[in-house]
């Protein structure tokens, strides 16, 4: 594991809190009463069997799925209610795990459109900006430090899964946010693919910016993450040091009882089913 | 001379209308079968207007001014029904429009209103007026669709969650679409009133509403001169061919189908066919 | 009495909504289309109806005719309109409908003529009495009669049947049900089939009732039986029956007490859109 440490002062108050979320679908639970702290800098690794319920854990923090009970804070801020482009632009930005690129344009105007959240921040001062240098720009430069520059002026639809994922990292990035979320951004890359984009990701976290990442892919979680939340059927069961959560008890068991080892089984059928 | 006038109003007006509902439409992706209510807004207003002895050109903000404010609450409704829904909502707000003017003898009633004062233009002079407007129409429209707004609209259409994730306040967009694309309905409507000297409630209903959606669909979803060529001529049909007169709708509607089924991105999405063949099975594969 | 003899208005009504909206459901439910060229099958039935009674005499003969043509006309327009539009975004199918539906009543207007036609000798016509001043047509009662019983068989069918059950199956996650087996292809047929002869039924009805079938009798059945699916939810059957019925009622009060203000369409819209504001996901669609 390498040995990295934020240069980033570690604040009191943590940047994001979730406090007591429980989600319910129906009948279903798939959040009982999680809580956990961010604080800023930090690269948290939100693991987990399947269904334990992490991808409902970061919807609800940027807001497509509003929790039966408890809060999540940013910076001290209750977002209950608070409509998803508010949460972005107060600095949370998520990269989904099904990427879904707008077709019609080009992979450096997506990531533009996210660049252009000042001018875009009201209709009124859309219709008066019709300028996308400076977004292209900016594009450009978010585009390079995840290292699909190339292609950029290509269409997504004819992109691999890789160049995807990257671009949708591309694009949360461009939304300069304080707090990124990362759904499964590895998810149907091979070794070294995946290898690759996570110490990208480990980097821009070295550079300052928070985050928070789901990962079915172990190896380069403990590699990267220095803190790991666990979740197992909407509960959380594990919370701090990798090495220790892996150690623990019943951790192992939850992991070992729905017999996740197969990593790269997991990889290839997330690449099958996730097509550009 | 006065024939081909009265044909040139006629096809400045119905570009206007088909431009403002390509801006809702085409632009921003938000289905509306009840759109001819908004341009029965704008003309009832003129008309009466005039009546109370405003000039036209006064009546033309007003006129706007009400067909957009109801755009907005309408924008609003859309807000909380999803995409086919919308649709449903927007066919009703037509048929409520009608409804509402049909029985009240405040607006005319069953009868409508007829003689407009004169707007003191003369013949010429007011379809240059009409056609000064659709240029601006189309202006605006081109200008739209090359700003930021144009873009997040364009992104709206196809994908409005990613947007939100963007950090788009999609709600308010929506609403802007709404409130800019009825004005403009609305203006075509006072047009509309003077024009044709005569206005009733069947002269906005739902058919009036599907035929403006056709020339928009028609000449490709979104595209400024696709819609516009497209408007031109549907409009005049009619007029051209005398059999057509009695088989319009049929045409109409044959053309829809047709359209979609085989061109579902209309003229326009012809033409890039014949223009860029590669680009347009490119796009196709992914 | 009047509110009684209102209530009865609005339930005969809703009858001939219900039978058109369910069609319009089951194809909506399968395939988020909203199928508008389905009131063409209505009015196709009535005239099918009416000229094969009027010329073999059989009124059973021609609603048989008008189901069986309506349903075969529904799988067509499946196949040919809505089969190669289901990959392109929606509104392209709805357009596409609209285009069609306006064809069609052209069309039956050109070939038929704009005055309709009517039955030489309209059968059902006797008047009922029921008592407390109550009295119906024969043709009413049976509207009412039909309906409850189409409608109890479908939702046997629906939840006791295989092919019932196949059909539920692929409303709720088509992708699921074809791995099971099922076949797309075919489920869609026939939810096509039935909801389109129920349609073309419903079609012969109204021109018992009327003594009339004209070219656009479609049109404002099927825009309310648009505004029925969406207050009735998300393809579910009881759901557009109890819609549809609330909705005749509604009209029938409606026409009374807000006639000064509204015409009978303008009421029924009201009334949808005045839901659909305080319920955006219809009336009775699970939350």
């Amino acid at each position: 594991m390498s040995a990295t440490h934020s240069t980033a002062p570690r604040s009191s108050k943590p940047l994001l809190r979730v406090e007591g979320v429980s989600v319910r679908f129906g009948g279903l639970v798939a959040l009982d009463d999680v809580s956990f702290d961010v604080h800023e800098g930090d690269m948290l690794g939100l693991i987990g069997p399947n269904g334990a319920g992490k991808t409902t854990m970061m919807r609800s923090i940027i807001g497509v799925v509003q929790p039966t009970s408890g809060t999540v804070l940013l910076d001290g801020e209750s977002l209950n209610g608070m409509p998803i482009h508010k949460r972005v632009q107060r600095g949370l930005s998520l990269s989904q795990q099904l990427v879904k690129p707008l077709r019609g344009i080009s992979i450096a105007d997506n990531v533009a459109m996210a660049a252009a959240s000042a001018k875009t921040g009201s209709p009124l001062s859309a219709l008066l900006n019709v300028s996308d240098t400076k977004e292209l720009e900016a594009a450009k430069a978010e585009l390079t430090r995840v290292g699909i520059a190339a292609v950029s002026s290509q269409s997504p639809g004819i992109q691999p899964l890789g160049v995807l994922k990257r671009l949708e990292l591309a694009r949360a990035l461009a939304l300069k946010p304080r707090l990124l979320l990362l759904d499964e951004p590895l998810a149907g890359l091979n070794t070294q693919e995946a290898r690759s984009l996570a110490s990208t990701i480990a980097e821009i976290n070295q550079q300052g910016l928070t985050v928070v990442l789901i990962e079915h892919n172990l190896g380069e979680v403990m590699r990267v993450c220095r803190r790991l939340v666990v979740l197992d059927n909407g509960k959380k069961i594990g919370d701090g040091e990798p090495q220790a959560v892996m150690r623990d008890q019943v951790v192992r068991a939850a992991y070992l009882g729905s017999g996740v080892s197969g990593q790269d089984d997991c990889n290839n059928q997330q690449r099958e089913t996730q097509h550009a | 001379m006065n024939y081909e006038i009265s044909l040139l109003t006629t096809m400045a007006i119905a570009v206007m209308f088909a431009l403002s509902l390509n801006l809702i439409t085409g632009f921003c992706g938000q289905i509306s079968l009840g759109h001819a209510a908004f341009q029965g807004v704008g003309a009832y207003t003129a008309a009466m207007l005039g009546h109370a002895g405003w000039s036209f050109l006064a009546t033309l903000p007003i006129a706007m001014l009400f067909a957009g404010a109801l755009g907005v609450i309408v924008g609003l409704a859309s807000l909380r029904v999803r995409a086919d829904f919308l649709a449903i909502t927007t066919m009703g707000v037509g048929f409520l429009f009608v409804g509402i003017v049909r029985q009240q003898e405040f607006f005319g009633g069953e009868l409508g209103l007829s003689s407009m004062p004169d707007h003191g233009f003369g013949r010429f002079g007011f379809m240059l007026l009409a056609l000064f407007m659709c240029v601006l129409t189309a202006a605006l429209s081109i200008y739209i669709k090359r700003s930021w707004m144009g873009r997040v609209f364009n992104g709206i259409a196809e994908d409005e969650d990613t947007m939100r994730v963007l950090g788009i306040d999609v709600p308010r967009y929506k609403l802007a679409a709404f409130a800019i694309g009825t004005a403009l309905a609305g203006l075509s409507g006072s047009f509309y009133a003077y024009h044709i000297n005569f206005i009733g409630p069947d002269s906005f209903g739902f058919v009036e509403s599907i035929t403006v959606l056709s020339m928009v669909v028609f000449g490709g979803i979104g595209s400024v001169p696709g819609v516009i060529i497209a408007a031109a001529l549907l409009a005049v049909l009619p007029a051209w061919f005398q059999v057509i007169g009695d088989y319009k709708l049929l045409v109409y509607g044959g053309l829809l189908f047709l359209m979609m089924r085989f061109s579902p991105g209309g003229m326009a999405g012809l033409a890039k066919r014949f223009i860029k063949p590669e680009a347009v099975a490119k796009k196709e594969q992914a | 009495m009047l509110f009684i003899e209102l209530i009865a208005q609005g339930l005969i009504q809703g009858s001939i909504y219900a039978l058109v909206a369910l069609g319009l459901t089951l194809v909506y439910g399968l395939l988020r289309i909203l199928h508008v060229a389905h009131a063409g099958l209505f009015t196709l039935g009535g005239y099918i109806g009416v000229l094969v009674c009027n010329a073999s005499g059989s009124l059973a003969l021609g609603f048989l005719c008008a189901a069986l043509v309506s349903g075969f006309g529904g799988v067509m327009m499946f196949r040919l309109a809505y089969q190669p539009l289901l990959t392109q975004p929606p509104y392209v199918a709805l357009i596409a409908s609209i285009g069609l539906f306006i064809a069609s009543e052209e069309a039956f207007r050109i070939i038929f003529g704009a005055q309709g036609m009517s039955f030489l000798d309209p059968p059902l016509q006797q008047q009922i009495v029921m008592g407390a001043g109550l009295q119906f047509k024969l043709a009413e009662l049976l509207v009412m009669l039909s309906t409850s019983v189409i409608i109890g068989v479908l939702a046997w069918l629906q939840s006791r049947t295989r092919v019932g059950i196949a059909c539920q199956a692929t409303v709720s996650d088509p992708q699921m049900a074809e791995s099971f087996g099922i076949s797309l292809r075919k489920v869609r047929d026939i939810n096509f089939f039935v909801g389109s002869a129920l349609a073309g039924f419903a079609g012969v009805w109204v021109a018992l009732l009327n003594n009339l079938v004209e070219p656009t009798m479609g049109s404002v059945t099927s825009y309310k039986a648009l505004a029925i699916i969406v207050l009735g939810g998300l393809g579910s059957v009881p759901g557009t029956l109890a819609a549809a019925l609330l909705l005749g009622v509604i009209e029938s009060f409606g026409t009374i007490y807000l006639g000064d203000i509204l015409d009978r369409n303008a009421i029924a819209f009201a009334f949808l859109i005045a839901v659909l504001m305080v319920r955006p996901q219809g009336l009775f669609a699970k939350s």
